[in-house]
């Protein structure tokens, strides 16, 4: 956003119930702009949740791309936007676990949700992208650099999205900016979703509050790719995988 | 050597098939058109069983695993299969990139995991990913398939370690362009059939890297080249890939 919180700006943040997601949400509502948040929960009275009057939360399964995709399209037809600014694709899942042990639907699961998701949701916006020259936001992960034996699937899924927005980058120059941010291991609730006992490594890992922050300041610059990371939190990561630490 | 081709019926994994069956080696070769395959000049030395899998369904995947179940294991996997949709990205229906991600990252995943720790692989034995030399380039044009390949290679590099204590060695293949039909189709009009390796060559270096030791191989002096370039200066690498491939694209080829 070249001339800053000029116009509320419309912003979808996906993945917002929680972690990283939420806090970007609440904190693009602050500045007054128009925020469409969704995420796999059902959440009865979205004003309660977020405690911004001009968040819209809508219910979008990302395991069901297809679907995802329309009903967020069909939302934003609703509240009349003809233009979206600013696109932040946040919503991941992952599984931990060797890779041989892999369950088939969890592959399956990760795929979906983190990568042909964000796929079918970037084919339903480029219009409203385009329109706006908007800014579209994918979420990576620092893991991709060097790998994690347990984190196979969702790390070639972070992989895949640095590769699209790698190409897609180029592809849409001129027209909308395409950028993807890399946080390092936060302390978000994922890691236990994902079945991972992180126990006291988790106190190495950054504030989900600093990195949303990061993500924000990444975002106002709009280069191609940024990592956010405490080199420590990095290195503690390598800990956390220890076997015993599963759930 | 018992070695397992997916995508065997044409392309690079044909003349895998070829080149270890002139090698004297036994080939399971999957496919889902079986039918070039039965016509295999019989001058090999080795043998070959033909296999359907349609690696756009699970259920088939499923089934060839099965019929893997109380044979002997594998000595060398190469999971080669994969499709391409090339074009302006919001050109391309979702279901051509909903059939690109299955086919080029979740077979080659769902293979892998059920292959290895299941005494379906031999000790000591290597699985071996195609991935692409996008990899390093970036390829505007074709961002999903890109994508894929991105993943699959991220997806190499993670499983290293555990499926090492398998006893299973991971090597990651980064082919540049190769002259087959696929890439004909997917190539820009004009582009220069004679500066694509032919797969008889890359078949064979890749066989020889899958000998040695190494976890990644880009075969050629110019996909070697192309990757220091592609790590050195990937800006401009990939601006240099748009102006070669995404603005002389006609439409989208899915």
């Amino acid at each position: 956003m070249a001339e800053k919180d000029a116009r509320p700006h419309t912003v979808l943040v996906t993945g917002a119930t929680d972690g990283i997601g939420l806090l970007l949400a609440r904190a693009y509502a602050k500045r007054s702009h128009h925020v469409l948040a969704t995420g796999r929960r059902g959440i009865a009275n979205d004003e309660e949740f977020f405690k911004f009057p001009n968040i819209t939360y809508v219910t979008a399964d990302q395991s069901d791309p297809r679907h995802a995709a329309s009903t967020i399209l069909a939302i934003m037809q609703d509240m009349g936007w003809e233009k979206l600014d600013l696109a932040i694709l946040n919503g991941a899942t992952a599984w931990t676990g060797p890779p041989y042990d892999e369950p088939i639907n969890t592959i399956g699961d990760q795929l979906k949700v983190n990568l042909t998701s964000p796929i079918h949701l970037i084919l339903a916006l480029t219009p409203m992208l385009h329109a706006a020259q908007g800014r579209l936001v994918m979420i990576g992960s620092t893991s991709i650099n060097k790998g994690h034996g347990q984190f196979a699937t969702y790390v070639a899924t972070k992989a895949a999205l640095n590769g699209l927005s790698r190409s897609l980058r180029e592809e849409w120059r001129g027209k909308a900016n395409v950028m993807i941010i890399h946080p390092g291991p936060t302390r978000t609730r994922m890691h236990a979703k994902a079945g991972l006992n992180l126990r006291f490594v988790r106190l190495f890992f950054m504030s989900p509050k600093k990195v949303a922050r990061a993500i924000q300041v990444a975002i106002r610059r709009g280069n191609e790719g940024r990592k956010i990371i405490t080199r420590f939190g990095c290195f503690m990561a390598r800990f956390s995988w220890a076997g015993k630490g599963q759930l | 050597m018992r070695v397992l081709i997916t995508g065997a019926a044409s392309g690079l994994g044909r003349a895998l098939t070829e080149e270890l069956l002139r090698q004297g080696h036994q080939v399971v070769a999957a496919d889902r058109e079986t039918d070039s395959l039965e016509n295999m000049p019989m001058a090999h030395r080795g043998s070959c069983t033909i296999r359907f899998v349609d690696l756009e369904s699970a259920d088939s995947i499923q089934r060839l695993l099965a019929s893997f179940q109380g044979q002997q294991p594998f000595d060398q996997v190469f999971l080669n299969a994969g499709i391409s949709a090339t074009g302006k990205f919001e050109e391309i229906p979702a279901a051509a990139y909903e059939k690109l991600i299955a086919v080029n990252l979740f077979a080659p995943i769902y293979l892998a995991s059920r292959l290895v720790g299941k005494e379906l692989m031999a000790r000591n034995s290597r699985i071996v990913f195609i991935s692409s030399l996008s990899h390093a380039m970036g390829y505007p044009g074709a961002s999903v398939y890109a994508a894929t390949k991105d993943g699959l290679a991220a997806y190499a590099r993670c499983v290293d370690k555990p499926f090492r204590k398998e006893r299973v060695r991971v090597l990651t293949v980064f082919p540049g362009p190769i002259n087959t039909a696929h890439a004909k189709r997917h190539a820009p009009e004009g582009s220069k059939a004679s500066k694509r390796m032919a797969p008889q060559k890359m078949a064979k270096l890749i066989l020889r890297a899958a000998k040695g030791k190494s976890k990644t191989y880009y075969p050629g002096s110019k996909a070697y080249f192309g990757a220091l370039f592609g790590k050195m200066m990937p800006g401009l690498a990939t601006r240099l890939m748009r102006r070669g491939i995404y603005d002389k694209l006609k439409g989208p080829v899915y």
